[in-house]
């Protein structure tokens, strides 16, 4: 096998980049994405945090971690099945780029997405004037929780199917329950002993803790293991893909 | 020099889906050479492994066994290299509809990273020669199916591939783009590019390629150049005549001649298979005689790659028996 050089590193850092402006162009207006990315977080906010006696801050804590989640896990299971679909997925395949860049091209995607739309919420708090603790931190916050959640996307969309629903329906199936245990709807520290411990298995539950420590100043879990999690997170949920893929290759679909 | 593509002991297995069903084969330890500069057709009735060996080629799918080089790049090892080398124009035209001709042409010329001002250079020159320029600024979504093929052919060689695989090119185009397309392949080639062409489009492979491979039950049936495999074939020879009038009635009577085979319809005429042409002209020329009717048009026929095509995949033609395996091509299996 042909060593990596600083050429092929710099092309792949390319391709990354080629793949993810490609899509942000062409998807990021499809019915779907703004269905299951844009409107969705917005309803189940509303729905779970009105006349619950919520401060502002609290309130765009918990509206940032929310749309992150939702939007940046929506990209991959849109996108992918739409490309297979149209066959033009196959022509990233056959491009001369790794798997892994591939599906970095895609995480950046949702990650973008979600940022993008973090960012309208952030901007309406501080028009609002709601108290923000650590501005930096949000923004850095909401990057990486979002480019977390876009690579936990991309498990379902690397599923062999072409079909967006087909896809859609089991990644809301684990998005749902991960929602409820993750500190978004009952606080961390309101949670019993075991619920608490079932809470640490879902990447929501830092992210929403990191979301806290950035706008409230106060989390239950130290910053840097929010940070550490959900920086590994972002590896950890680029194997099953890349597994899935491989999988895909051999079945020939 | 290297060969353009080699593929020793090609072997694809899909594991049946459903608890106790056999797994099919659906490629057998198939085994062949493309030299460079060369267009290779790879003919295939629907099931025989055709699409699976391209997809195998070209790293959509995965080998359960065997191997593939690329321009000297194993595929096992180096796809990265061999997929530089490579161009692909799939069946189905997998252009992005809600991008404009030029856009979907820059697009792959950054995926191959073919520097700027080459890219823009190249998606003008190419527009241009695909009769595209006027409308690259409109999306693709309102292109004809013979623009989005042929701009899917443009996308896939913007980068000035070694090695164009392409996939079924003209089935469903109007006369002109198939007319096109067959004329952009033969220039293609004339520049140096290799052409793998996978088709069932008999008469394109006869026309176009150097040599073909036929596959069929997952192994290779034939390998040769069409004037090669046709003579191999002599035994599938003919005699096309049309009476007037009412030339379609005779069919069954020309059957019966001494010497026929087989007599099939083909348009206003009637194709009479036959061992010995010369024996039959003379009799078709004394039933006509017989019958007062004029011959308006009297030709012997050696076997088309078509005749030599159905005679290995065991399919209706002529005398030939169906899958015969005394065929010298079928001697010859997979080991050119």
């Amino acid at each position: 096998m042909r060593r990596w050089s600083k050429a092929r590193l710099w092309d792949e850092l390319a391709q990354i980049w080629t793949v993810a402006s490609k899509d942000v162009r062409v998807y990021y207006l499809t019915p779907p994405m703004i269905m299951f990315g844009l409107l969705m977080p917005f309803f189940l906010f509303f729905s779970f945090s009105i006349r619950r006696g919520m401060g502002p801050a609290a309130g765009l804590a918990r509206l940032l971690a929310l749309n992150t989640f939702f939007t940046a896990s929506s990209a991959g299971p849109v996108i992918i099945p739409l490309e297979r679909r149209a066959r033009t997925y196959d022509r990233l395949l056959v491009a001369p780029m790794s798997l892994v860049s591939l599906l970095l091209g895609k995480t950046l995607v949702g990650a973008f997405f979600a940022v993008s739309v973090a960012l309208v919420s952030l901007v309406g708090g501080l028009l609002l004037h709601v108290p923000i603790a650590h501005l930096g931190w949000v923004i850095l916050g909401v990057m990486l929780v979002s480019g977390s959640f876009a690579a936990f996307g991309l498990i379902f969309g690397s599923f062999p199917s072409s079909s967006v629903g087909g896809i859609m329906m089991p990644s809301t199936l684990l998005r749902w329950p991960l929602l409820f245990i993750s500190g978004i709807f009952i606080p961390l520290e309101e949670m019993s002993p075991w619920a608490r411990a079932l809470s640490y298995i879902s990447p929501l539950t830092y992210a929403q803790d990191l979301m806290n420590h950035a706008v409230l100043d106060r989390g239950v879990i130290p910053l840097v293991v929010d940070v550490v999690v959900l920086l590994l997170s972002v590896g950890l949920f680029l194997i099953p893909a890349i597994k899935l893929h491989h999988r895909s290759k051999v079945l020939g679909y | 020099m290297h060969n353009a593509i080699e593929v020793e002991g090609l072997t694809k297995v899909y594991k049946s889906g459903r608890k106790g069903s056999p797994p099919v084969l659906a490629v057998d330890h198939v085994s062949f050479q493309v030299r460079k500069g060369e267009i290779f057709g790879f003919l295939g009735p629907n099931g025989a492994g055709k699409t699976t060996t391209h997809r195998m080629l070209t790293t959509l799918l995965e080998p359960t066994e065997g191997r593939i080089v690329i321009d000297g790049y194993d595929l096992a090892h180096d796809a990265y290299f061999a997929k530089r080398r490579m161009g692909l124009v799939p069946e189905e035209s997998n252009i992005y509809v809600d991008l404009s001709g030029w856009e979907n042409l820059i697009f792959t010329g950054r995926l191959y990273r073919v520097p700027k001002g080459e890219r823009e250079r190249r998606a003008a020159e190419l527009l241009k020669a695909f009769g595209l320029w006027e409308k690259r600024h409109v999306k693709a979504e309102y292109y004809s199916k013979g623009m989005r093929r042929r701009l899917s052919i443009a996308m896939a060689i913007i980068h000035r591939p070694a090695i164009l695989f392409l996939d079924e090119p003209t089935p469903g185009l109007d006369a002109q783009s198939t007319r096109m397309i067959r004329s952009l392949i033969r220039q293609m080639n004339a520049e140096g590019t290799t052409i793998f062409l996978t088709t069932h489009q008999i008469e394109e492979a006869s026309q176009l390629c150097d040599r073909v491979a036929i596959i069929h039950h997952g192994q290779i049936a034939a390998i040769d150049a069409p004037e090669r495999l046709k003579r191999d074939f002599q035994r599938v020879q003919s005699v096309e005549v049309a009476l007037s009038p009412d030339g379609q009635r005779h069919g069954q009577a020309l059957e019966r001649l001494p010497g026929v085979n087989k007599a099939v319809k083909m348009g206003d005429k009637w194709r009479l298979y036959t061992d010995d042409p010369s024996a039959l002209l003379p009799r078709v020329v004394h039933y006509a005689e017989e019958q007062g009717a004029r011959i308006v048009s009297l030709n012997t026929l050696g076997p088309s790659l078509e005749d030599v095509f159905l005679a290995i995949t065991g399919q209706e033609v002529g005398s030939v028996v169906p899958g015969n395996e005394d065929s010298p091509s079928r001697k010859r299996r997979g080991n050119r």
